[in-house]
């Protein structure tokens, strides 16, 4: 007799508790205001506080818009954005995620093309099957060679390598003087790849802009012969001692100091890196793209950009306004241009009219965006129709890894298409 | 106050039933239950950016038999499991008899060897990760002294990082591999000693004879909890090295989440789920009732 309504208080209790804990979707408050929720991340330069006044500007243009904000436990917004759609809370923005991800299962809604069109000096940079679901407001290459002028004038170097014979020779040299030729990050495995990026970006995707879309229709593969001769030259540069032979050891973060502080000439980086060189010795670096066989110029480009709108979102005309107006906000943009190295993408504006002070290596590099060269989509960075399948991201960052310690280039490549057959499955 | 103290039994035995119901909710709810959606979900293609899934029967589980990364991720887990067990209990008996004494320094190590115990698998990762980076104390200080030329990549090869995480891990467990020996040491009743004394048994003698075997419960339970948590260990290698290089430390646990949320391939990572719970379990059985059997037949 006890027992029962005992049990039954229990779970009534329980229910009660997790209803309680599963109020609050902010459908609305009694202001009237349509209550959205926004996933963000949070970096030492893009903080809370810099989230927190974007989402005050952009909401002051959007009468009827309250944002709450949701914080990415780590950089890794698209595994987080997942766990939250596993859950039923999927957010209804969601800051700098890869779109491919969530299109396919209908999660996401497009931008409108007038406004992408009339406001982005490449709107179609992030576009996937034709619509934008990230308005392209800012743009990186991935990755450059930054190099210490300081250092190539110690080993005798006039000048930045034009070719791979010239780098591979400039590396030789920088060896010979006892200076580590290519500082390397390997310990967080997307800065591992970063060499493996640039040779497979600009020796397979510079001849063949379509090889991904051809990857996808199994038209070609990476244990072809012309992608592991390209990843070969990975081989060539470890076997050559041109990077510190414990650089799987070092984290992304020291990569970067040990770089700035002249203990490595060469660092192969997203152009992100150019948030984090010292103002006062800026005039030392410089940056060139990485080298072909040829001396061709190619150009892995990355189309970044802003938020992304949720189909399911609580009023998703409401929730695109807040997007416009966060993208089209210049003081959002002069943050990402000054600590994330964002190359911006605003129609009709030029670098003083965000009012930022860059440095000469970063209006070097950011003219490489604006120059008639060969732009194809950085191999595992792309966000458009390029991006790779769920998964291949890491498999391609392990291989970069494997790479530096074994020397089985078939057999890595020979992996990333099992990866592939598996991802596509 | 023959109707009083019945009163107070009921109400006794109300307050009873009461925790216990509560806490057989929360153990249906929180674990029964997700367990079992996790075993429906392993025969399914569940993906989390999928409306529907479709039932697949087996082919997550036969799909195992050719996965190269399961493999070498339970090759990794068992390593790891077995060798901290064994590092962290030989530790744990060591300690516990240099701190089984009375005296308030003593009493003030306990609480110091239990602490690598109470804090966050995380922060402990941090910690240690500063220790062990390329520019980590451990280098500076080996270079500094002359012993290395060159930092030596703690986490940077496949072998030592696999050597660093088991020390990690190790120092982790000691903590409570030490409380648990110190107590089984300390029911050691005191007549068994002073009899070996009597006896003229000492030192590692007396050890052999008198302390192992006491402390054969004890060794059950710290060697079958030191198994299951480090065969479901994800904190600290997920903070150390993410499971690389090249995924040479990519514990089960981390290759699961790794399926679910990069992968999208929930139905089977639930299947390589189910499979970790059926190793923990055989694993933690048959050491136990192996155990057992000993602590009979001593």
């Amino acid at each position: 007799m006890i027992r029962k309504p005992l049990l039954a208080a229990c779970v009534a209790g329980l229910l009660a508790f997790t209803a309680a804990c599963g109020s609050g979707d902010g459908a609305g408050n009694e202001s009237g205001e349509t209550a959205l929720t926004y996933l963000v991340f949070e970096t030492p330069s893009l903080d809370a506080k810099f989230w927190d006044d974007s989402i005050v500007a952009a909401s002051a243009q959007v009468p009827g818009v309250k944002i709450n904000k949701i914080v990415a436990p780590s950089t890794d917004r698209d595994g987080y954005a997942k766990q939250l759609q596993q859950s039923g809370q999927f957010p209804d923005l969601l800051q700098s995620i890869t779109p491919s991800n969530f299109v396919g299962a209908g999660l996401l809604k497009p931008y409108d093309k007038t406004w992408i069109d009339a406001n982005f000096l490449l709107p179609s940079a992030n576009s996937l099957k034709g619509e934008v679901y990230i308005p392209p407001t800012n743009s990186q290459i991935v990755p450059q060679v930054y190099y210490n002028k300081k250092l190539f004038a110690d080993a005798g170097i006039s000048a930045a390598p034009k070719n791979w014979a010239e780098f591979l020779d400039a590396c030789a040299k920088l060896k010979a003087k006892n200076i580590n030729p290519i500082e390397l990050g390997g310990a967080d495995p997307f800065a591992a790849s970063m060499p493996l990026v640039g040779i497979v970006s600009a020796d397979i995707l510079g001849k063949n802009k379509n090889w991904l879309q051809d990857r996808y229709a199994d038209k070609v593969k990476f244990a072809d012969a012309d992608v592991v001769t390209a990843v070969e030259k990975y081989r060539t540069l470890v076997e050559g001692g041109y990077f510190d032979k414990g650089a799987l050891g070092v984290k992304y973060a020291d990569s970067i100091t040990r770089f700035t502080s002249g203990k490595s000439a060469m660092y192969p980086m997203g152009s992100w890196f150019l948030g984090s060189v010292p103002k006062d010795t800026a005039d030392n670096f410089g940056s060139f793209p990485w080298p072909t066989d040829s001396g061709d110029v190619v150009v892995p480009f990355v189309g970044g950009g802003s938020m992304a709108i949720s189909a399911k979102a609580k009023d998703t005309a409401l929730a695109e306004k807040f997007g416009q107006a966060w993208s089209l906000n210049p003081k959002n943009l002069k943050t990402l241009i000054e600590t994330d190295g964002a190359f911006p993408m605003l129609k009709g504006k030029s670098l003083d009219d965000y009012g930022v002070t860059v440095t000469q290596v970063f209006k070097d590099s950011y003219a490489y965006v604006g120059q008639d060269n060969n732009k194809v989509s950085a191999i595992s960075w792309a966000t458009n129709d390029d991006a790779l399948p769920p998964g291949l991201n890491d498999a391609f960052y392990a291989a970069a890894q494997a790479l530096f310690t074994k020397d089985d280039v078939a057999g890595e490549m020979k992996k990333l298409d099992d990866a592939w057959k598996t991802a596509a499955q | 106050m023959e109707d009083r103290r019945a009163v107070r039994k009921k109400s006794g035995e109300r307050g009873l039933a009461l925790l216990a119901a509560l806490a057989l909710v929360l153990y249906l709810v929180f674990l029964v239950l997700p367990l079992l959606l996790s075993l429906r979900s392993s025969f399914t293609n569940e993906n989390p950016l999928k409306a529907s899934n479709d039932f697949v029967g087996l082919s997550n589980y036969t799909e195992m038999a050719g996965d190269d990364q399961l493999k070498a991720s339970l090759t990794f887990t068992l390593i790891l499991a077995f060798g901290v067990t064994i590092a962290a209990n030989a530790l744990g008996v060591g300690f516990a008899i240099l701190l089984n004494r009375t005296s308030l320094s003593y009493r003030v190590m306990r609480t110091v060897a239990f602490l690598p115990q109470v804090l966050s698998g995380v922060i402990v990762a941090f910690v240690w990760e500063t220790i062990l980076t390329q520019n980590g104390l451990l280098n500076t200080a080996l270079i500094k002294t002359g012993i290395l030329d060159e930092p030596y990549p703690w986490l940077g090869s496949p072998n030592a990082a696999l050597f660093s995480i088991g020390l990690v891990v190790t120092w982790v467990m000691s903590g409570f591999t030490t409380v648990v020996y110190l107590a089984a040491l300390q029911s050691i009743p005191l007549e068994l000693h002073d009899m070996a004394s009597l006896d003229g048994v000492r030192g590692t003698q007396r050890f052999r004879k008198i302390t192992w075997p006491m402390l054969a419960p004890g060794t059950t339970i710290s060697v079958t909890i030191s198994l299951i948590t480090v065969l479901k260990l994800y904190d600290i290698i997920t903070v150390l090295t993410g499971g690389g290089p090249a995924n040479s430390t990519q514990s089960t646990a981390l290759y699961i989440v790794k399926l679910a949320f990069t992968s999208d391939r929930v139905g089977y990572a639930s299947a390589v789920a189910m499979l970790l719970l059926a190793l923990s379990a055989v694993v933690a059985l048959t050491v136990t009732s192996a155990l057992r059997r000993r602590e009979i037949s001593l």
